[in-house]
């Protein structure tokens, strides 16, 4: 049986698969973060090793640029409490075993960790299960961490725009008075 | 002891008894309270106050604990299987407004998605606002088509109560002029986006019979002095109203009815009472009361009154009326008609079409519009020109224009910066309209008492068997075409038809089951919403409607209890209940 959310679900995907091209992953050549630091949160969904590569993983997918990056805003311990708290066993799994075969991908081809890497040696590998699978744990994976940031109050306040009381509807206004998608 | 019976009888004595303090329950408890009757209601349900119980209602989005504040698939699957089939409704934000399932069961002989909420207020907090009025096309088609019973009342009957009903809640509008869908007393409607502007000009140039309009709904654009001084205000555009509105600005119970109902001095309100029995005096030939089972303590207990208000929505009114078996009433509670439970009727909906409106993309909006765009029914409306011969009846499209925001496409390839930046930009316009539709009646389309299946208060439960037929069938073929034609008229690109099912439940909207009609023998309740069988009981939910029309029924539903509540009143002091 479908119901109104197979409806709405269905639309959401017509309604994605309209939208525009994927952008291109910006190549840099600096280390991401430094090789076994602490990520500055203690892991309770995912193993100190994985959140090392969660860290670097969230960085990769919506780093910071004019506006804040992931790790600014606490992306990979929110990705890490919803793989503890939020995600079924299964999906979990799934999430787990993406991290450490990054990480596996990193030590055959460089010999060092994922987070260990630079930007570009972490792209290539990601870019191998990057494939816009809607329903791949990459890519379920990283629609967790894009949530997490345009959720997370920097995300939402500083890269789209926030307006918890509008006050008014303006219904036909140029796209430059606002600037910026709306994050509700 | 007699003494202590009679004091303790006194005590639990009201002039009037409202069950359930949702839309309807609201209204009449309102209605009566302001009258002059002592009245006391009673719900099922925990306590929320306007105000103070929103828990939800200032929460930004980083306070959430789940993405996109949904609850784990574990919990919704173990609490929440039914009440998460809208998809929507269900959040972190409402939870607390949602029945558990799995401590609320029933049985589905054929899938009926029952979602319901049972706490002071009730659904009035979780409704989409939308506010239509019935015309004559609606309240003439059972007896023009030979369809279920004729309504005992016309469009004449209930419009000032519509008036009235409007007047007191706001509902924001455009007057169009349109015999199917009758003008009402509107604050400022809400403004079309720029897309929606296009959709409205160039289907009404391409399709004369066919109007786009902003949708109706009951919120505050332009609040009067009354309800400044219930303490109601402007709609801030939020959109975030089930969570309850920190500024009144959308009719609720809660806002709304029981505020106005408390300041009369006539009024009680008692929560976690779960009333189980009316209580019928053959003696007397009239309804002595009810019997409530206190939710909380289980203690069972007996209220009276002259006259009783069942509001308690569509099928826990009918619940109840099937549990009140007596000896007069041996089949439920003035069921001598067996009416009672069939019939059950809804919308059906998730057939329309979308589209993407490309040349717009240097125009946005601001604010977040709690409200869309109607498209009132335009088949058989009595002419030749817009007469079907594969359906009786018709439908009215909702949906409207906007561009997604950051939430699109987010497993789609791509990392880094650029992507991040491509999400920071609105995506492309996009279109949407979809359809509800009129359910026809049908005797075995019903529900039933299952006195087998107990639920945790040890009270029996409900089974449900009715599904869609024919005629709606026939229906959503062209409401998907017609949909399509109407977005590709607009020139509108990538144009998509959707239908997906739709089982009975699902549009919440469902009623019938205890139908007003002018004969006993094929209805339950009379043109005043008056049981046949037992004038002192009213029934003014939905379960009192003789069809479904199209449109959403709330506005229809609280325009019935006013004007069955002012009967009420005056049948009582003329000593006639």
């Amino acid at each position: 049986m479908q119901s109104r959310r197979d409806a709405l679900l269905s639309f959401a995907a017509v309604w994605g698969a309209l939208s525009l091209p994927a952008g291109t992953a910006a190549a840099g050549a600096q280390p991401a973060v430094t090789v076994g630091a602490n990520p500055g949160w203690t892991p309770t969904g995912v193993s100190p090793s994985q959140a090392q590569v969660l860290d670097a993983l969230s960085e990769l997918i919506a780093p910071g640029t004019d506006t804040p990056g992931t790790r600014e805003a606490g992306v990979p311990a929110y990705v890490d409490r919803t793989i503890a708290g939020y995600c079924t066993a299964v999906e979990a799994g799934e999430f787990r075993s993406v991290l450490d075969a990054l990480d596996a991908d990193a030590r055959a081809r460089h010999g060092k960790g994922f987070a260990a890497l630079s930007t570009s040696e972490q792209t290539a590998i990601a870019a191998t299960y990057d494939k816009g699978q809607k329903f791949s744990p990459f890519g379920r994976l990283k629609e967790v961490v894009l949530v997490g940031y345009f959720s997370s109050e920097p995300g939402a306040t500083l890269a789209v725009r926030y307006d918890p009381i509008p006050g008014d509807y303006k219904g036909c206004i140029p796209l430059s008075e606002v600037g910026r998608a709306w994050a509700l | 002891m007699a003494n202590l019976n009679t004091r303790w009888r006194q005590e639990n004595t009201y002039d009037a008894i409202v069950v359930g303090s949702g839309m309807t329950g609201g209204w009449a408890a309102k209605e009566l309270s302001e009258k002059g009757l002592k009245t006391l209601v009673l719900e099922r349900g925990r306590m929320v106050r306007h105000l103070e119980d929103y828990p939800t209602a200032a929460t930004h989005p980083w306070e959430v604990k789940y993405p996109r504040a949904k609850l784990p698939p574990d919990e919704l699957k173990a609490k929440y299987p039914v009440q998460n089939r809208t998809g929507y409704a269900l959040t972190e934000y409402t939870q607390h407004f949602f029945v558990r399932d799995d401590e609320n069961p029933y049985t589905e002989d054929q899938p009926f998605d029952w979602i319901r909420g049972y706490h002071v207020g009730g659904r009035s907090l979780l409704w989409a606002r939308q506010s239509y009025r019935w015309s004559d096309l609606d309240f003439e088609a059972n007896a023009k088509e030979g369809v279920g019973v004729d309504w005992p009342i016309r469009y004449r009957d209930i419009a000032p109560w519509y008036d009235y009903v409007e007047r007191y809640i706001g509902v924001s509008g455009q007057a169009e002029g349109l015999p199917q869908l009758p003008d009402g007393v509107f604050q400022p409607p809400m403004e079309m986006n720029c897309v929606e502007k296009v959709l409205k000009a160039k289907t009404e140039a391409r399709f004369p019979e066919r109007r786009v309009t902003i949708g109706r709904c009951a919120h505050l654009t332009e609040p009067t002095e009354e309800q400044i001084a219930l303490g109601r205000g402007k709609c801030q555009h939020r959109n975030m109203c089930m969570r309850g509105c920190p500024f009144g600005a959308y009719f609720s119970s809660n806002a709304v009815t029981l505020v106005a109902a408390e300041k009369t001095g006539n009024f009680k309100l008692r929560p976690h009472s779960i009333v189980t029995e009316i209580l019928y005096d053959e003696a007397k030939g009239r309804a002595d009361g009810v019997r409530v089972q206190d939710e909380t303590t289980g203690e069972t207990m007996e209220f009276y009154a002259k006259v009783i208000f069942v509001c308690a929505s569509a099928l826990n009114s009918t619940w109840l009326m099937m549990n009140s078996t007596s000896r007069r009433f041996p089949n439920g509670f003035g069921n001598g008609s067996d009416q009672l439970g069939r019939n059950i009727m809804d919308h059906h909906l998730g057939v329309g079409a979308m589209a993407e409106a490309p040349g717009y993309e240097d125009r946005y909006y601001s604010g977040r519009r709690p409200n869309g765009l109607y498209i009132p029914r335009f088949r058989n409306l009595g002419d030749a020109a817009t007469k079907r011969t594969d359906y009786l009846r018709g439908f009215g499209y909702q949906g409207g224009a906007g561009r997604p925001n950051w939430d699109r496409n987010l497993h789609a390839a791509g990392l880094g910066g650029a992507r991040k930046d491509e999400l920071s930009q609105p995506g492309p316009w996009m279109v949407r309209i979809g359809g509800f539709g009129e359910i026809l009646p049908h005797a075995d389309n019903r529900v039933t008492l299952n006195r087998d299946r107990k639920d945790r208060y040890g009270l029996p439960t409900l089974r449900f068997d009715a599904g869609l037929r024919e005629n709606e069938t026939a229906m959503r073929r062209d409401m998907k075409t017609a949909a399509v034609e109407m977005l590709e008229a607009a020139g509108f690109t990538n144009v998509i038809g959707y239908e997906t099912p739709s089982p009975p439940g699902l549009g919440i909207h469902e009623m019938g089951t205890a139908r007003m009609g002018r004969d006993p023998k094929t209805s339950v309740l009379n043109a005043h919403n008056q049981v046949h069988e037992c004038r002192n009981v009213y029934v003014t939910d939905g379960a009192c409607m003789t069809s479904a029309s199209c449109v959403n029924p709330s506005l229809t539903y609280m325009a019935l209890t006013a004007r069955a509540c002012a009967h009420a009143v005056e049948a009582s002091r003329r000593g006639e209940l």
